[in-house]
C-alpha cells in the first residue's frame, strides 16, 4: 500500500504543484488549505507524512498548532514544516516542537521528495537494529546512515533531517574545513550564510544538552565550519 | 547676520518701558507740591485778608502814643521773633489784634502807607517738635536702612528743607516786593522770595488796610516754603519706596519666570538634538511634558513628530524583510511549476525555455535570499550571545579566505603587535568583514585593498580602503540606511541593492560602535572605517 502524505498549504498553485510531484512519486496524497480542515480529516485518519505550512493564511502560526495536536495524537508522525520566513526557525527549535526537517519554500520538488524518502526510511529502521556499514565512528559521535539517526556518548541526539547531513558532512573528514556552500550542497538546501550559521548553532545546542563540554564544531572565521580531530583538553 | 538676544535679555529690554514708572511718580509729586504751594499762598492771603479785615475803617489804631501795653507787647515779640528791635512806631493795639491771629510758622507784619512797621508778630522758624520715636523695631531697621541708602539717593533729586537760613533781607521790615507794592496800591497780592543765603525760600500775601476808600497801610504775612518741602519730600519718598520695591521685585519674578521659560526651551532643544545621531538616524523618544502651555505643546507635537519619523524608518528598513517574505510563496509556485514541467515529456526545443526560466528564477531567488538576510540579522541579534575574543584573529582568519575568494584584489593587512580584544560575537564580525570587502574588490578599480586594524585609547579600529571611484559627499551620511546605494557599479551582474552596509550598521551597532565613510586623503578611492570599544 502506498504511504499518504498530507500537505497543509494555504496557497493553492504551490500545493497542488507539490501534490502532482509527490504523486508522481507514487504517493497517496491528501491535501488541506486550512489547520481546521486538515485537523477534522486527519483525526478520523492519521497520515504517513505531514508536510505543514506554517503561515496559514490569516493564521499565522497556525502549523505551530497543527503540529502540537498532530504529535499529541502520534510521537512518531514525521512531520516536515515549510515556511516562506527563515526567522520561524528560530521559533520552532525554540517550541521544541519536534519537527523532523524544517524547510523553505525554495526547496525543489527533487529535493523535497529526496527528504521524504529518506525520512521514511528513517521512521522504518528506527526499531531494527543498527547494520555496522552503515555506522560511522568518530569519537563519541555515533552516525548511522541507514537510519540516519546520531548519537553522542550512547546518547541519542534528536538532529532534524538537514542537520543530521550537515554533522554527516563535517564529520566525515575530521579536522578539514568545509565551506558554506559545500554543507549547503551535502545538507541539500539553499539558504543564506546566517542560515548555515543559525543551523551550527542549533546542532551545537542540542548536542551540548546532553553534553555541556561539546565543542567540536569548530568556527573558521572567514572560511566555514570544521569538526575537530580530538579532544582538545 | 544674526544677534543672539535670549530671551532673559529681551524680556528685560521690554522692562525699560517700567522706568516710566518712576518719572511718573516724579511728576506726581511735583503736581502735590504745585498744589501745595497753592493752597499755601491762598492760607497766607486768607489771613492777611483776615487780619486786614480787623483792621480796616480803625483810624485810631494809626495813632502813634507808646503805653505800657505796647512795652509788653514788644517784650513778648522780642521772645518770639529773631531778636531785632521793635521799631518805636508799633502800636500795640495793632499788636494785639495780631497776636490773636497768628499762626506758628507765619510772620505777620502790619505797615502804614509809608512802610514804617506798626506791628510784627510771629516767627518763621517754628518751634522744634521732638520727633516721635519709631514704634517698633522693624520700624526702626527701616528707618536707619532709609537713612543710610535712600535719603542720599533722594535729596540729590528734591531739595531738603532746613531751618538754618537766616533772613537778613527782613531785618527791618517787610521787603518792599511786588507784594507790598501791591497791596499799598489796593490790591491784595502775593509774592515769593529766597533769602540771601539762599537757603529757603519764603512766600508772602500782602492785602491794603482801607479806611474808608484810601489805603492806610498793608498786612503782610510770610511763611516759609519748608512745610510744603517736607510734605512733598515725605511723599516723593514714599511714593519711590513703593516704586522701587514694586520695580525690584517684578524684575526678579519676570527675570525668574523668564529664566525658567528659557531654561525650558533649552531643555527641549537639547532632547530633540539627542534624540537624532550623527547620521540623522533616530535614536529615541522623545519624553513629552505634561505642562499646559504653548512650550508643553510643542514638546508633545516634537515627541508626535519623532514617533510618526520612528515609525516610518522602521517601516522603510522592514520594507526588504517583507518584500522577500511576501515574495517568496510566488517564487516557490514558479519553481514548483518548472520543476513539474521537467518531469513531463517535452520537445527538446522547449526545454531551453524551462532552463531559461528556472536561472531567472535563481537569480531572482538570490536576491530574496539577500533582503531576507538583513531581516534575519535583526532577529538574530536579539538572542546572540556575547564573548571576548581577539579581533586580529578574526579578521588575519577572514582574510586568508578572502585571498582565496577574491585572488583578482591584492589585499594588504596591517595589523597590531598585541592582541585587540573586543565583546561581541565574532561570527557577526566576520559577517560584517565580508560585507565590506565584498564592497572593496565590488568598487576596486585598481591597486589593492587595504586592512587595518589598530588601537585608539580604548576604541578597536578597523578600516577597509580600495582605489576607486569616490564617495558623492551629499550621501555620506545615509549610505548606511537601507536599500540605499550611491556608486556607479564597475559592471558584473549582482545588482547592488545596498543592503550590504545596512547589514554592517546593524552589527556595528550590536558592538557598541560606530561606522563612517569617507573619501580617502589621496582622493584615490574611499575607506570605511568602524570603531568598537575594546573590552577590558
Amino acid at each position: 500500500m502506498s504511504r499518504r502524505i498530507a500537505i497543509v498549504e494555504d496557497e493553492p498553485a504551490l500545493r497542488e504543484n507539490v501534490a502532482d510531484a509527490l504523486r508522481r512519486h507514487g504517493y497517496e496524497v491528501v491535501t488541506f488549505a486550512s489547520r481546521p480542515e486538515a485537523l477534522a480529516a486527519l483525526r478520523t485518519r492519521l497520515p504517513d507524512l505531514a508536510l505543514i505550512d506554517i503561515g496559514l493564511g490569516d493564521d499565522v502560526d497556525g502549523g505551530f498548532a497543527l503540529c502540537r495536536e498532530l504529535r499529541a495524537m502520534s510521537a512518531r508522525l514525521p512531520i516536515i514544516f515549510l515556511s516562506a520566513r527563515d526567522s520561524d526557525f528560530d521559533i520552532v527549535a525554540g517550541l521544541r516542537l519536534g519537527a523532523d526537517d524544517y524547510l523553505t519554500k525554495d526547496t525543489s520538488l527533487p529535493h523535497l521528495a529526496a527528504r521524504i524518502s529518506a525520512l521514511f526510511r528513517r521512521s522504518d529502521l528506527i526499531d531494527s537494529p543498527p547494520a555496522s556499514e552503515d555506522v560511522m565512528t568518530r569519537g563519541p559521535l555515533t552516525l548511522d546512515g541507514k537510519r540516519l539517526t546520531a548519537e553522542w556518548n550512547g546518547k541519542r541526539v534528536d538532529l532534524t533531517l538537514t542537520e543530521f547531513w550537515m554533522v554527516h558532512a563535517l564529520a566525515r573528514f575530521p579536522g578539514h574545513v568545509k565551506d558554506r556552500d559545500s554543507l549547503m550542497r551535502d545538507a541539500r538546501i539553499v539558504v543564506d550564510d546566517s542560515t548555515i550559521t543559525s543551523h551550527i548553532k542549533r546542532i551545537r545546542r542540542k548536542f551540548q544538552a546532553i553534553d555541556p563540554a561539546f565543542d567540536r564544531i569548530a568556527s573558521v572565521y572567514g572560511m566555514g565550519y570544521r569538526w575537530s580531530a580530538e579532544d582538545p583538553a | 547676520m544674526r544677534i543672539a538676544l535670549g530671551i532673559r535679555a529681551q524680556l528685560l529690554l521690554v522692562l525699560t518701558v517700567f522706568l516710566v514708572l518712576p518719572w511718573l511718580g516724579y511728576e506726581y509729586v511735583r503736581e502735590l507740591e504745585r498744589f501745595l504751594r497753592d493752597a499755601q499762598e491762598r492760607t497766607l492771603a486768607g489771613t492777611a485778608q483776615a487780619i486786614a479785615t480787623a483792621l480796616h475803617d480803625r483810624p485810631r489804631l494809626f495813632a502813634t502814643p507808646p503805653d505800657p501795653i505796647a512795652t509788653f507787647a514788644r517784650d513778648r515779640a522780642d521772645e518770639k521773633g529773631d531778636g531785632s528791635a521793635l521799631p518805636p512806631s508799633a502800636s500795640p493795639e495793632i499788636a494785639q489784634i495780631v497776636q490773636g491771629l497768628s499762626r506758628t510758622s507765619a510772620r505777620i507784619w502790619v505797615i502804614d502807607r509809608d512802610g514804617v512797621v506798626l506791628a510784627r508778630a510771629g516767627s518763621l522758624k517754628p518751634p522744634i517738635e521732638a520727633e516721635s520715636p519709631p514704634r517698633s523695631a522693624l520700624a526702626r531697621a527701616w528707618d536707619s536702612v532709609q537713612r543710610a541708602t535712600l535719603r542720599p539717593i533722594y535729596s540729590m533729586i528734591l531739595d531738603q528743607p532746613t531751618e538754618e537760613f537766616s533772613d537778613e533781607a527782613a531785618a527791618q521790615g517787610p521787603p518792599r516786593g511786588r507784594d507790598v507794592e501791591g497791596a499799598l496800591a489796593g490790591i491784595l497780592t502775593t509774592d515769593r522770595r529766597t533769602t540771601s543765603d539762599g537757603k529757603a525760600v519764603i512766600v508772602s500775601a500782602a492785602h491794603p488796610i482801607w479806611l474808608g476808600d484810601d489805603v492806610k497801610g498793608a498786612v503782610v504775612v510770610e511763611e516759609t516754603t519748608n512745610r510744603v518741602l517736607a510734605e512733598r519730600n515725605r511723599a516723593f519718598e514714599r511714593l519711590f519706596n513703593i516704586v522701587v520695591a514694586v520695580l525690584l521685585v517684578g524684575s526678579v519674578a519676570l527675570t525668574l519666570f523668564a529664566s525658567r521659560l528659557s531654561g525650558r526651551i533649552r531643555r527641549l532643544r537639547d532632547d530633540a538634538e539627542a534624540a537624532i545621531d550623527a547620521q540623522g538616524r533616530i535614536r529615541g523618544a522623545l519624553a513629552s511634558s505634561n505642562a499646559g502651555d504653548e512650550i508643553g505643546d510643542l514638546s508633545r507635537s516634537f515627541a508626535n513628530v519623532l514617533a510618526r519619523l520612528t515609525e516610518y524608518a522602521r517601516y522603510q528598513e522592514q520594507m526588504a524583510g517583507r518584500l522577500s517574505h511576501e515574495l517568496r510563496t510566488p517564487v516557490a509556485v514558479v519553481r514548483s511549476s518548472l520543476d513539474n514541467l521537467r518531469a513531463q515529456p517535452m520537445p527538446e526545443d522547449a526545454r531551453v525555455y524551462i532552463e531559461r526560466a528556472q536561472g531567472g528564477l535563481d537569480r531572482l531567488n538570490a536576491i530574496l535570499t539577500r533582503m531576507a538576510e538583513a531581516a534575519r540579522l535583526e532577529h538574530a541579534l536579539t538572542d546572540t550571545e556575547r564573548e571576548r575574543f581577539d579581533l586580529g584573529a578574526v579578521v588575519s582568519a577572514c582574510v586568508d579566505g578572502y585571498r582565496v575568494a577574491y585572488p583578482q584584489a591584492p589585499i594588504t593587512l596591517v595589523l597590531p603587535d598585541t592582541p585587540v580584544h573586543v565583546s561581541g560575537a565574532p561570527d557577526l564580525v566576520a559577517q560584517m568583514l565580508d560585507k565590506l570587502v565584498a564592497n572593496a574588490v565590488e568598487f576596486r578599480t585598481d591597486g589593492e585593498i587595504t586592512i587595518t586594524l589598530g588601537h585608539d585609547d580604548g576604541t578597536a579600529v578597523l578600516s577597509v580602503a580600495n582605489e576607486g571611484p569616490l564617495l558623492p559627499t551629499a550621501m555620506t551620511g545615509r549610505l548606511f540606511e537601507s536599500m540605499v546605494s550611491v556608486r556607479e557599479r564597475t559592471g558584473g551582474e549582482t545588482p547592488h541593492l545596498g543592503l550590504g552596509l545596512y547589514i554592517v550598521r546593524q552589527i556595528v551597532a550590536f558592538h557598541g560602535g560606530s561606522v563612517a565613510a569617507h573619501n580617502r586623503d589621496d582622493n584615490k578611492g574611499v575607506t570605511v572605517i568602524v570603531r568598537v570599544p575594546v573590552a577590558p
